[in-house]
């Protein structure tokens, strides 16, 4: 009984965050007549709405940029985050517990705080309306190392001498032996981070002016309020939204299923 | 193959030193145990030697190379861990072909190698399964694959056998001392286990406090402890110890304490001179004690606390004025326990211990 009671707040739960979700999906496909219902099929489904969008705006182009900027973003994040971590848990050198505690103070400064100044920069280093521009700033992530750095520090000592003795290299024990068995930090950092650069819009909105450099969520924003769909064409934005949610939901559905794998197979002792 | 030489090594953590003084040559091919309790320096000489520790003052030589300042992959050496430290992504036949491929060994060689490795420990049926699927002893079996394929200078073993349960612990250390008869590479082994200190060891090394205590064939460690830590340390169950002593009477030396009064036999008096009534510490191994219904001179009267039957030997733990002694007696009828109790002690192995704890006897007995 309790169980059972259990399951219908569950499923009204579920339907509370879905159907916004599959309402927004649905409305994509429908006719202007349609719009405003509240049903979830179509009554004369129709691929109008997306027509529309991909005419009005460089949505395809959007796509590219966003995947290069968020993937270049994930991929340094993961590099150099893991290298930091790596210093900071691993080796000794003079200033590492002042490192230590400069990178957790950085956890403490909002970004807004640092957005102007940020923007400042980039204007002097002439990286406005360019790729540099977008990427440069989230490259470096302290979040990202002092998670990494507290699963480095769990790794045996002895695996790392071993890995010396063997003939490695400081950069080889991370990518090789390091790497392999910090999958599941790997790749939870990756995913928030790769969501993050995903999502941004302030930051483009600032320092991208050029429609052929905008990202998913900031030609989006554009196009939504700046009137590129039109008044009233709520069924076009809403696809706009489709293109920018679609991968994410996707990846996000591929990814949960190699998180779960990896959480389950970092037994560093067996 | 090499020798390994310790030059007045010393190693300090911050402000504490751990080493003291270390001085040790290894001879090519001889199999040295460092042995003694925790935080007694042992497996920081031993990470010293493979370079994974920075040595303070002094040098370390493999063959005749100075290897003071070299990093590890330099120093031709290759090591066993308690927990073995296989890779947990890579086979065991990966695990044990690493080091090779890294040094950029042909292929073929390298398959040679590990083929060769396999068989003599016996690795092929797990070959190509990740260290999870594997039991303790033979991941234990692959990390010294990974140790011999190398084919060193220097093996060094860190407490490897600590993680095994007593059965496979008996059979590794076996397999231990065959592959090193067999390899003959010189090897330096920690643990803080006497047996397997005794068993395998060509030479013992006894540390405690970062010091060297002592240096010797195990049975001469044994028979002969320079002083009363060492007499205490190795040995299952540990040596008794008395306070009392020595007193001149006419041409005899007579040990007194609050128990016992009994001259000494001629073998077994301190070869320097002992002013009368210096205190001294008298040391009997377990097994130099014996039931006896006889009162001698040297007869210890106590009662009897606890037999312990251990199979063929059963050790007796008999209280004499407030301290507690242990003798080890070949099992038969004992006494019932809160028995009183005579135990005769065989005078022609006594040890003696100045207040210092410095063997009162060696150098005048090293047999």
């Amino acid at each position: 009984m309790r169980r059972a009671v259990f399951y219908v707040v569950l499923a009204l739960a579920a339907v509370a965050f879905l159907y916004p979700f599959l309402w927004m999906a649905a409305t994509t496909f429908k006719s202007p007549a349609e719009v405003g219902g509240l049903s979830l099929i179509p009554d004369q489904p129709t691929l109008d709405n997306y027509r529309l969008m991909w005419a009005r705006a460089p949505f395809g182009r959007a796509l590219l940029n966003s995947l290069f900027v968020a993937t270049t973003i994930t991929f340094s994040v993961l590099v150099f985050g893991s290298a930091a971590a790596y210093a900071l848990a691993r080796l000794n050198f003079p200033g590492r517990g002042i490192l230590n505690a400069v990178t957790i103070a950085v956890l403490l400064v909002p970004a807004q705080l640092t957005l102007i100044p940020t923007y400042t920069l980039i204007v002097q280093l002439g990286w406005v309306d360019s790729y540099a521009g977008l990427i440069a700033p989230f490259v470096f992530n302290a979040t990202a190392i002092l998670i990494l750095r507290q699963f480095f520090m769990q790794v045996p000592r002895s695996l790392m001498d071993s890995a010396r003795l063997d003939g490695m290299g400081e950069l080889r024990i991370l990518f090789t032996v390091f790497w392999p068995l910090a999958k599941a930090p790997l790749a939870m950092v990756g995913i928030f981070t790769f969501m993050g650069a995903w999502n941004e819009v302030l930051w483009p909105l600032l320092v991208v002016r050029d429609e052929q450099l905008m990202t998913l969520p900031q030609l989006l924003t554009v196009f939504s309020l700046g009137g590129g769909a039109g008044p009233r064409q709520l069924a076009t934005k809403l696809a706009a939204a489709m293109v920018l949610v679609v991968p994410v939901v996707a990846a996000y559905i591929f990814l949960q299923r190699f998180f779960i794998e990896s959480m389950a197979s970092t037994g560093i002792k067996g | 193959m090499a020798s390994v030489s310790f030059e007045h090594v010393r190693k300090d953590f911050g402000t504490a030193t751990v080493v003291h003084d270390f001085d040790l040559h290894v001879a090519n091919g001889e199999f040295v145990v460092l042995v003694g309790g925790s935080g007694c320096g042992k497996s920081t000489i031993l990470r010293m030697l493979a370079g994974l520790e920075d040595i303070t003052s002094g040098n370390v030589r493999i063959g005749e190379r100075e290897v003071t300042h070299l990093p590890p992959r330099e120093r031709d050496v290759a090591m066993v861990f308690q927990d073995y430290a296989l890779y947990p992504h890579l086979t065991a036949r990966e695990n044990i072909s690493l080091g090779l491929r890294l040094r950029k060994i042909p292929k073929a060689e390298i398959a040679r190698r590990v083929q060769w490795a396999a068989e003599l420990l016996e690795l092929q049926p797990f070959l190509d399964r990740k260290p999870k699927k594997m039991s303790g002893g033979q991941r234990q079996r692959i990390a010294m694959g990974r140790a011999i394929v190398r084919e060193p200078a220097v093996f060094l073993f860190d407490e490897p056998l600590s993680n095994l349960d007593a059965h496979l612990r008996g059979q590794m250390r076996h397999e231990i001392a065959r592959l090193q008869r067999r390899v003959g590479t010189t090897t330096l082994y920690v643990t803080h286990d006497q047996v397997e200190a005794m068993t395998l060891a060509d030479r013992l090394v006894v540390l405690e406090g970062g010091r060297i205590q002592q240096v010797g064939r195990p049975i001469d460690v044994y028979k002969a402890p320079a002083n009363q830590f060492v007499a205490g340390f190795i040995g299952t169950p540990p040596m008794n110890f008395l306070d009392g002593q020595l007193e001149r009477d006419k041409d005899e030396l007579v040990f007194v304490s609050d128990a016992l009064r009994f001259p000494l036999a001629a073998e077994r008096r301190p070869h320097h001179a002992v002013d009368s009534n210096e205190r001294v510490t008298l040391g009997v191994r377990p097994e130099d004690l014996t039931l006896t219904d006889t009162a001698g001179p040297a007869t210890i009267l106590g009662q009897l606390v606890l037999a312990e039957v251990l199979g063929a030997t059963t050790h007796l733990h008999v209280e004499v004025g407030g301290r507690r002694l242990i003798a080890a007696i070949p099992s038969g009828p004992s006494p019932a326990a809160g028995a009183p109790i005579s135990l005769s002690i065989d005078t022609r192995q006594l040890h003696f211990f100045a207040s210092d704890g410095s063997s009162l006897l060696l150098g005048s007995n090293n047999s």
